[in-house]
């Protein structure tokens, strides 16, 4: 499973892609995680099987739900709270539901 | 007040994000971006080159030779001076990339419109002489970097438009079946390309004909230099400052927004006083990419650092501690995001109050201690944004411990705006624990 995740500069992001390593380990899951900044997601959506945006840019969402709908991954915002509490469980069920549909 | 997040919400929020989805302002960002880890690393050498310790350059000169500033700061020239080269480039690849056409293309034909736009000839004064004379067979270095940037940006959005127009009009020479699809590829990229380079080609002529003489006269008098002017001023920067802290309010990446419209002024400002830094002249900026990024900012957008301290060491509620924890790493390097989602502050009346008031007493602050000469002006030192506080303003402002300092009675203000709102919010916190307890 290939998650990619999403923000400005792909900063904050990554502190929520630790804690969702965590979370897949003790699931075991095996999962690629891993964050870019906006402008670099172009050079990853290759790779991935599900795109989650950070709730700071969900501004760009319509544009990111297009590319995605392009390679047929799926795109959605990560909701702000488990975002802000680095809640890396929710965020991988969240994108384990989002593959599954 | 819950009115008033529901307003920003529903009507502010969705301005925000087409300003800031808007294609060109997006490649505008995206492209200037491409200069940043090179005027970083350029920037290591201008620290090198000017720190200010007593006898420091006499120990260097004795060290490495009277000329080692000079070759000290050839890196320098390398990474700021070309700045405008850089995002010309950059700006017009991302462009492109919207558009879907080839933006290696779109590039290059950008940094070739650029240096047409450019004089090929400089004005030097010999010693000894009254007069200036024009020295032929150079690029003045100059306009290839800040001074130009706002040149570079005009021609690489003009170019690009107009050579993805030619293209998606289908106005390309078309190759008989048989030719190598790598052959007609590069004839493709041909006339779209002439068209472009005829086209600046053109302009320049005409503005050679004006008392303007160039491209960067006109943009710099009639654009650059007012910008320049308001975006560096008390007001321009506290107007910043308010929308960045607004849209962080509903939750949106306000540093990112704003910055891509005021960005390229703030780099210029920035530049500027790394020139004057060089030339050994006083700095003329005092709001800058730094006074912002390093002064305000502290612990992220709100100047949240010393929230974080607050909900770690001063805490009753199990959320504000567990936050507290949580916030502290990050906040370090000037990353709020746990804050602002997981106090959170969006939405939050009771904390979007000290988290737009401190920022703006922050700008303030800092803005008459620099003017003022009690803490130095940022030196053209590109500091990355995730620097640590203390350490950041020491950087910023080429080596100079009252800009730390600075830095320390602006922790103390925002420390004092925050603490009310933190103990009432902690207190909040506590009580639902309590009652859910129960």
């Amino acid at each position: 499973m290939n998650i990619l995740l999403c923000c400005a500069a792909g900063m904050s992001t990554s502190l929520l892609v630790a804690k969702m390593e965590t979370a897949a380990k003790a699931e075991g899951i095996e999962a690629r995680i891993w964050a870019v900044s906006a402008n670099e997601v172009n050079n990853h959506l290759d790779e991935a099987d599900v795109l989650l945006v950070g709730p700071q840019v969900r501004y760009l969402l319509p544009q990111l739900k297009k590319k995605g709908q392009e390679k047929g991954i799926p795109v959605d915002a990560i909701n702000p709270v488990h975002y802000g509490m680095c809640n890396g469980a929710e965020v991988l069920k969240f994108a384990r539901n989002l593959i599954g549909s | 007040m819950a009115k008033f997040t529901q307003i920003l919400e529903e009507k502010f929020m969705p301005i925000a994000g087409k300003v800031a989805g808007q294609k060109h302002l997006q490649a505008l960002r995206d492209g200037i971006i491409l200069t940043m880890p090179l005027i970083i690393i350029g920037s290591i050498f201008l620290i090198i080159g000017f720190l200010p310790f007593k006898g420091y350059p006499e120990f260097m000169a004795g060290l490495f030779g009277d000329a080692w500033l000079t070759k000290l700061l050839y890196p320098v020239t390398a990474t700021f001076d070309i700045m405008a080269l850089i995002a010309g480039f950059g700006i017009a690849y991302r462009l492109a990339e919207h558009y879907k056409v080839d933006a290696l293309n779109a590039g290059a034909i950008s940094v070739a419109s650029f240096i047409l736009a450019t004089p090929y000839f400089t004005m030097f004064t010999p010693e000894g002489a009254s007069e200036a004379i024009q020295v032929g067979g150079v690029l003045p270095i100059a306009l290839l970097g800040s001074k130009g940037l706002f040149v570079a940006m005009i021609l690489a959005m003009f170019s690009t438009e107009l050579y993805r127009f030619i293209i998606q009009k289908n106005f390309v020479i078309k190759m008989p079946d048989g030719v190598p699809p790598s052959v007609s590829k590069s004839f493709v990229a041909l006339f779209p390309a002439f068209i472009v380079i005829l086209v600046v080609w053109l302009i320049r002529l005409l503005i050679e004909n004006t008392s303007f003489e160039t491209l960067h006269n006109v943009v710099g008098q009639l654009l650059q230099e007012p910008l320049g002017a308001l975006g560096g001023s008390l007001i321009g920067a506290l107007i910043a400052v308010f929308f960045v802290q607004l849209l962080w309010s509903t939750g949106l990446h306000g540093a990112s927004i704003v910055g891509g419209v005021m960005g390229p002024i703030w780099l210029a400002a920035t530049d500027a006083n790394r020139v004057a830094l060089t030339a050994g002249d006083e700095l003329p900026n005092v709001v800058t990419q730094q006074f912002f990024d390093i002064f305000i900012y502290m612990g992220g957008s709100g100047a949240t650092f010393t929230f974080a301290l607050m909900m770690l060491f001063m805490a009753r509620s199990q959320h504000s501690k567990t936050l507290g924890r949580l916030a502290i790493g990050p906040g370090i390097f000037n990353i709020n995001e746990p804050i602002t989602f997981g106090a959170p502050i969006v939405a939050n009346p009771l904390l979007i109050v000290p988290f737009i008031l401190a920022p703006l007493v922050l700008t303030i602050t800092t803005y008459i201690g620099m003017s003022t000469g009690f803490a130095p002006k940022t030196a053209g030192v590109a500091v990355p944004w995730t620097t640590p506080p203390i350490i950041g303003g020491y950087l910023a402002t080429g080596g100079n411990i009252r800009g730390a300092l600075m830095q320390l009675i602006n922790l103390a203000v925002s420390f004092a705006i925050y603490y009310p709102f933190f103990r009432m919010w902690d207190k909040q916190n506590y009580q639902v624990e309590q009652g859910v307890n129960k």
